[in-house]
């Protein structure tokens, strides 16, 4: 055992189990904990941080649907309403057609009777005309001494007359 | 093998005489003789505590380590919000990819802040005592001491310049290392389960009692086997990659002195120094495995007297 290369030595050994042992409770002390807490630290930051990341993401893209179903829904609202006052006026304009129409029929009707009643009247007073002047031609005749019964002939004759003219006036 | 005193072998080395490959080899990788270290200190129940190279070594990776460890951290923790830059980057992605990927696989969510400091320094420790070894740093020493400073040999400095720097390739520093990790894993243990408990799991459940019996010195040898292959898979590791560079650049000197200083040279040229250059690249590797590997496997086995279901 003269190599140097296989010597024990104890005093060695022993310093070595010191000088490790002090080594490892200073840097355990003064780095190692350290250092190990600041990177925790710091992975719990940035796993943090990426989380914050990711809701804000959600939330955009949450408010981004929102805001397209929103501009999708304020689109078909405006369309509803375009075709429903679309139609309201179509149905206004058929409306006012219709009354339209109806009036113009009512006037006509009313002009209608109006001439019958106008004309009803116009023949009553031609008739009543026509008895009053048949009475005056009657008294006129009778007073160059007609007898009775001449005076109603002639007046029943007269009348006759009249009514013939009169109804083949008509 | 027969060595000599350093203080002979530098004084032999000075006068030029003979190449010993074997021993200059010895000399750039042992520790430094105990019985010329750089501090003397009392021995204690037989137990010489004195200071040798190895010893002087680790001091010097602990106060690195302790100083560039800790001052980067605080600069870093003082800024809000803290970003890591320059040195930072690199502890900063060790200390997540021991946690992530060694600790936190091993020995489960709830024990991971309890054992990282260890495994942290383990490795960090381990890595920066590698590390030293491959910069030639008490080689330039000892050149600059033989033209310029010309130290005494019984100088600080000199006998500072005797012996390998790599701390990690002496085995009683390996070994040190590993009987942490033992008692880490007995720790561990013990606390996830109780000490009778996990005393207990060394068998695992359901077993016939004389299967048992057969299973508790099986189990106990593995225990014992588990940090004795820790000592030895680093130290051979960091001692043979410097053997391995030491040897080929100690052709420069045998050639040297067979054929000639420029044969010598042209051998080292055209051959030795190359590939000292590639074994160094490699080495690099080396170092970086060697720690990773001491690390993880004590992450491994804390996990494994933690998870003790067989």
């Amino acid at each position: 055992m003269d190599n140097p290369l296989v010597q024990p030595d104890p005093g060695l050994f022993i310093w070595t189990i010191l000088t490790f042992l002090v080594l490892v409770a200073l840097l355990a002390r003064f780095a190692w904990r350290p250092l190990m807490e600041a990177l925790e630290r710091r992975q719990a930051t940035i796993a943090r941080s990426l989380e914050d990341a990711r809701r804000a993401q959600q939330e955009l893209e949450r408010l981004q649907r929102e805001s397209a179903q929103m501009m999708a829904g304020a689109r078909a609202e405006a369309e509803a309403i375009v075709s429903r006052s679309r139609s309201d006026a179509e149905a206004l304009r058929e409306e006012l057609k219709q009354k339209a129409r109806a009036e113009a029929a009512a006037i006509v009707r009313n002009a209608e009777r109006q001439i019958q009643l106008e004309t009803a009247r116009a023949v009553q007073q031609i008739r009543q005309e026509a008895i009053d002047l048949s009475v005056a031609i009657a008294s006129k005749i009778l007073r160059r001494q007609v007898s009775k019964e001449d005076n109603e002939g002639l007046i029943e004759e007269t009348l006759k007359q009249v009514e013939a003219g009169h109804g083949l006036g008509r | 093998m027969q060595t000599e005193t350093p203080v002979q072998e530098h004084a032999a080395e000075a006068a030029a005489e003979a190449f010993n490959a074997g021993a200059v080899i010895i000399e750039h990788v042992a520790n430094s003789p105990i019985d010329h270290p750089l501090i003397h200190l009392p021995t204690i129940a037989g137990i010489d505590f004195s200071v040798t190279k190895h010893v002087f070594m680790l001091w010097v990776v602990a106060a690195l380590v302790f100083v560039v460890v800790t001052t980067s951290v605080r600069r870093y923790l003082r800024q809000d919000p803290f970003v890591p830059s320059g040195f930072m980057n690199a502890l900063e992605a060790i200390v997540v990819f021991l946690r992530d990927n060694v600790v936190r696989p091993s020995v489960g969510d709830r024990w991971t802040p309890t054992w990282m400091p260890l495994v942290l320094t383990l490795f960090v420790f381990i890595l920066t005592a590698n590390a030293i070894g491959l910069i030639p740093i008490f080689e330039v020493l000892g050149l600059l001491n033989h033209w310029v400073f010309h130290a005494g040999e019984e100088s600080f400095l000199a006998r500072l310049l005797h012996g390998g720097s790599t701390a990690t390739s002496n085995f009683n520093v390996t070994a040190a290392l590993a009987l942490i990790t033992f008692f880490a894993i007995i720790v561990a243990g013990s606390k996830a389960h109780g000490v009778v408990q996990h005393w207990k799991n060394l068998v695992p459940p359901g077993v016939s009692p004389f299967l048992a019996v057969a299973l508790i010195p099986i189990e106990i040898l593995g225990m014992l086997v588990r940090p004795f292959a820790l000592t030895m898979r680093l130290a051979a590791n960091m001692t043979g990659g410097h053997i391995a560079i030491l040897a080929i650049l100690s052709f420069v000197f045998i050639f040297a002195e067979m054929a000639g200083a420029f044969v010598g040279l042209g051998v080292g040229v055209a051959f030795a120094v190359p590939l000292a250059v590639g074994i160094t690249a490699l080495e690099i590797i080396i170092v970086l495995v060697q720690a990773y590997v001491f690390t993880l496997l004590t992450a491994v086995f804390i996990g494994m007297a933690i998870h003790a279901h067989h």
